[in-house]
C-alpha cells in the first residue's frame, strides 16, 4: 500500500477532530470521507478538509477504504467495529474498546477472522515522557516494579458521556482505561484483581463522576488510580495524566502535561496552562498508519483495549459489592 | 514550667531546640540510654544529661516529660510517668496496639495527669491553612483527596524503625500523619483498603503503602506512604470538592533556595529520620509543644487529643489488616 485510504466513522467523540488533523498532515494518507448521522457536527470538517459525507456508515464501508477510525458513542463501538471487520477494513477504535467482556472478545475475534487489524486509541502511549519512562523501566533502571499510582482527573464532559445508555459508564469507565493501559504496559503483567469505589460526588449528574481504582497484577505489582471528573471551571486546565512508578532500585514520576506555560490574562478570570509538549494524537495516528503502510502490527491492539476496559468494568462490580473482583479468565 | 526530654534521637533534638527557645519554659534534664546522645542534647537546651529516667525524675522534678523514644516503648514509659504524676507529651504514633493506646489513656485519667500525642501535622502552617479553607467551605462538599508522604528509610538507635514489631512500619509511623489529618478534614472513616510492600533486603530496604479511606460523608482519600524514596522528603496533598480544589506540593513551596559551588553541594543525609524544614521563624513542633504546654497551664482541651491519636491508630491498624488479607475493613463506630 502506498497511500492509506481512511474513513472516519462518527464524530461523537471529539477526539475525532484531532485524529483527522493528524491524518491530514501526512502525505501518505487519503481521508476518504466522514460517516456520521449528525451532519451538523461534521459539517465544518467536511468543508475544511473537502471530504465526502455519508449519513450511514455502511455506505462508507462500501467505498475503497483500507481502514476506519471509530469515534462513536461507546455503546456503538462493537457494532461498527464488527461491521468494518466484515467489510475487511482495519479499525482504530476510540477507547473504551467496549462495554462488556463478551462484546470486546467478539470485536477482537471478528477482526482476526477477517484478517484486519484492530487498534485501541490510547494516545497516552505516544507521550514522549511515557515512551521514555517505558524505556527506563525496560532497561531495568528502577529494578523490579513494586507499585504504581496514577491519576487521570478531568472535567465533567457532559453530553452523551453522562447518558449511561450511550456511554456505558461515567468517570470510572471514561478515565480508568488510559492510565490502566499504561500500567498494564509498564508492569508487563495482567490485572488479576480490582477493588474500587465509584460515586457521584462532584456534579449534579446521574452517573459516577468520582472513583478510586486499585489493581493487583499477576506478578504482585499493585496500583491505584484516580479517574475522577474532579477538575472544575476554575482549574487552569482540563485535567491531567500522572503516573508514579516505584521500583526496588528507583522511582519515576510522569506528569504528562507539565510542559506548559502559565498564562495570566484578563481575557479570562483565571490562570490557564498552555501545553507546549509533543502532540500525542500525532503519535497515535502515525503508529496506526505506519503499521498499515508497512504491513506491521499496530502498536496498541484490541487486546490492550480489552485488558484495560475490563478493569473499569470490574471496578463497577467491585464498587457495587464493596469487595475485590477477580479477573481470572480470558487474559 | 520544667520540661524533661526522654530520648536524644532526631525527635528529642527537635524538641530540645524548641524548648530552649520558649519563654516561661525551662529544660529540666534530658535522658538517653546512649550517654553521648544525652550529653549532646543536654547542650542544646542547657540542662543536665541522664541515662536513667528515674534519676532524672528524682533530681530534676520536671512538671512535664516529653517522650521521644521508639514506639514500642511508649506505653511502659508513659504509664510510669503518669504514675509518677507527670504530664506527658508523647511522640506519634500513640502506640502499636489499640490495647496499649487505651491503657495509656486510662492511666492518664487514673493518675489525673495530662497526656498529649504529637500528631504534629495539625500544626504545620500549610496543612493548618488548608484545613481552615476546607472548614470555610472553599472546596464545597468534599469529593476525592490525595495525600503523599515519601522519605528515605529512617534510621534510629539500634535501627528500631526497620523492625515492624518496634515501629509498626510505614503506615503506623509515617502515613499516620495524613490519616489523622484526613480525619480532621472529613470526619469518621467508613472503610479502609490497603496495599503494602515491605522489604528488608540489603540495598533495597523499603516500605511502600497505598491506602484508600472511604469516609462516612462519602469522601474518598488515597494515601501514599513511602520509606526508601531515593529523593528528598516530600509531602503533597490535593483536596477536591464540588466547588473547589486545594493543592500543596512541598517540593514546589521553597521560599529560599541557596546553592553554593565547588564541593559545597550538600544533599539530604540518608539514614536519618528526615524532618521537614521550612524557613519560618518557628517550626511546627514549636507551635505543637507550646500549645500542649498552654493546655496544661490553662486546663484546655488540645486541638488534637489522645482520642484522636487512638482513632488514627485504629485506622492505621485497619490498613495493615487490609494489606494482609487483601480485603477492605469496615470501621466500627466505637473503638
Amino acid at each position: 500500500m502506498n497511500e492509506i485510504k481512511i474513513g472516519m466513522i462518527s464524530f461523537a467523540h471529539m477526539h475525532a477532530a484531532s485524529y483527522l488533523r493528524a491524518l491530514a498532515r501526512r502525505n501518505d494518507v487519503k481521508v476518504v470521507g466522514i460517516a456520521d448521522a449528525a451532519h451538523d457536527r461534521v459539517k465544518p470538517f467536511l468543508e475544511h478538509y473537502g471530504l465526502a459525507y455519508y449519513a450511514d456508515y455502511h455506505d462508507l464501508l462500501k467505498q475503497d477504504v483500507d481502514a476506519v477510525i471509530v469515534c462513536s458513542e461507546n455503546v456503538h463501538h462493537a457494532e461498527i467495529t464488527m461491521a468494518a471487520a466484515r467489510a475487511k477494513k482495519h479499525v482504530l477504535c476510540e477507547k473504551p474498546l467496549g462495554l462488556s467482556d463478551d462484546e470486546m472478545r467478539q470485536m477482537i475475534q471478528a477482526c482476526k477472522a477477517n484478517g484486519v487489524q484492530l487498534m485501541t486509541a490510547f494516545p497516552c502511549r505516544f507521550l514522549t515522557s511515557v515512551m521514555e519512562a517505558k524505556q527506563a523501566i525496560d532497561r531495568g533502571d528502577l529494578g523490579e516494579i513494586v507499585a504504581m499510582k496514577g491519576t487521570n482527573r478531568g472535567m465533567m464532559p457532559g453530553g452523551w458521556f453522562i447518558d449511561k445508555a450511550l456511554s456505558g459508564g461515567g468517570a470510572v469507565l471514561d478515565h480508568t482505561v488510559h492510565v490502566t493501559d499504561l500500567m498494564n504496559w509498564f508492569s508487563g503483567s495482567s490485572p488479576v484483581e480490582v477493588f474500587a469505589h465509584a460515586e457521584t460526588l462532584f456534579h449534579d449528574v446521574d452517573i459516577d463522576d468520582a472513583g478510586m481504582v486499585h489493581i493487583l497484577y499477576e506478578n504482585g505489582v499493585f496500583a491505584v488510580l484516580d479517574p475522577s471528573w474532579s477538575r472544575n471551571s476554575a482549574f487552569p486546565t482540563w485535567g491531567d495524566v500522572t503516573l508514579e512508578v516505584v521500583g526496588t532500585k528507583g522511582c519515576l514520576q510522569i506528569d504528562a502535561f507539565a510542559q506548559k506555560n502559565e498564562i495570566f490574562s484578563t481575557d479570562r478570570a483565571k490562570g490557564e496552562w498552555s501545553y507546549w509538549g509533543d502532540n500525542m494524537d500525532d503519535g497515535l495516528i502515525d503508529g496506526f498508519v505506519e503499521a498499515l503502510r508497512d504491513g506491521g502490527a499496530v502498536p496498541v491492539t484490541g487486546m490492550d483495549g480489552y485488558r484495560s476496559a475490563r478493569v473499569a468494568l470490574a471496578a463497577y462490580r467491585s464498587a457495587q459489592s464493596g469487595r475485590p473482583v477477580q479477573l481470572t479468565e480470558g487474559r | 514550667m520544667k520540661v524533661a526530654i526522654i530520648g536524644g534521637g532526631t525527635m528529642g533534638t527537635v524538641y530540645g531546640h524548641n524548648i530552649a527557645k520558649m519563654e516561661g519554659v525551662r529544660a529540666a534534664g534530658v535522658c538517653d540510654v546512649n550517654r553521648a546522645k544525652a550529653e549532646r542534647l543536654a547542650q542544646v537546651c542547657a540542662t543536665n544529661a541522664y541515662t536513667s529516667m528515674d534519676r532524672l525524675l528524682a533530681q530534676e522534678a520536671p512538671d512535664v516529660v516529653c517522650l521521644c523514644i521508639p514506639t514500642f516503648l511508649h506505653r511502659s514509659y508513659f504509664e510510669q510517668l503518669a504514675a509518677a504524676g507527670k504530664h506527658v507529651i508523647c511522640e506519634k504514633p500513640i502506640a502499636l496496639s489499640l490495647e496499649d493506646a487505651r491503657s495509656m489513656i486510662e492511666s492518664s485519667r487514673k493518675h489525673q495527669v495530662r497526656g498529649f500525642i504529637g500528631q504534629v501535622l495539625r500544626f504545620f502552617p500549610n496543612y493548618a491553612d488548608a484545613a481552615e479553607k476546607v472548614r470555610a467551605g472553599k472546596i464545597g462538599k468534599p469529593g476525592v483527596a490525595h495525600f503523599k508522604r515519601i522519605s528515605a528509610f529512617p534510621a534510629g538507635e539500634g535501627n528500631w524503625f526497620r523492625d515492624r514489631e518496634q515501629s509498626g512500619g510505614v503506615i503506623l509511623d509515617l502515613m499516620i500523619h495524613d490519616i489523622d489529618y484526613a480525619r480532621l478534614l472529613f470526619g469518621d472513616v467508613r472503610s479502609v483498603y490497603a496495599r503494602l510492600h515491605h522489604s528488608r533486603k540489603p540495598g533495597a530496604e523499603m516500605e511502600y503503602a497505598q491506602v484508600t479511606l472511604k469516609f462516612r460523608n462519602n469522601a474518598i482519600a488515597s494515601l501514599e506512604g513511602f520509606w526508601g524514596y531515593p529523593g528528598p522528603f516530600t509531602t503533597a496533598f490535593e483536596l477536591a470538592g464540588d466547588k473547589g480544589i486545594i493543592r500543596l506540593d512541598s517540593s514546589q513551596a521553597h521560599s529560599l533556595d541557596i546553592k553554593t559551588g565547588q564541593s559545597g553541594l550538600t544533599s539530604q543525609v540518608q539514614g536519618q529520620v528526615q524532618v521537614p524544614q521550612s524557613p519560618m521563624k518557628h517550626d511546627p513542633y514549636f507551635y505543637e509543644i507550646s500549645h500542649f504546654l498552654d493546655c496544661i497551664r490553662e486546663d484546655k482541651t488540645p486541638i488534637v487529643t489522645m482520642g484522636d491519636a487512638l482513632h488514627a491508630l485504629s485506622i492505621a491498624l485497619a490498613a495493615e489488616h487490609s494489606a494482609r488479607t487483601g480485603l477492605p475493613v469496615e470501621m466500627e463506630g466505637e473503638i
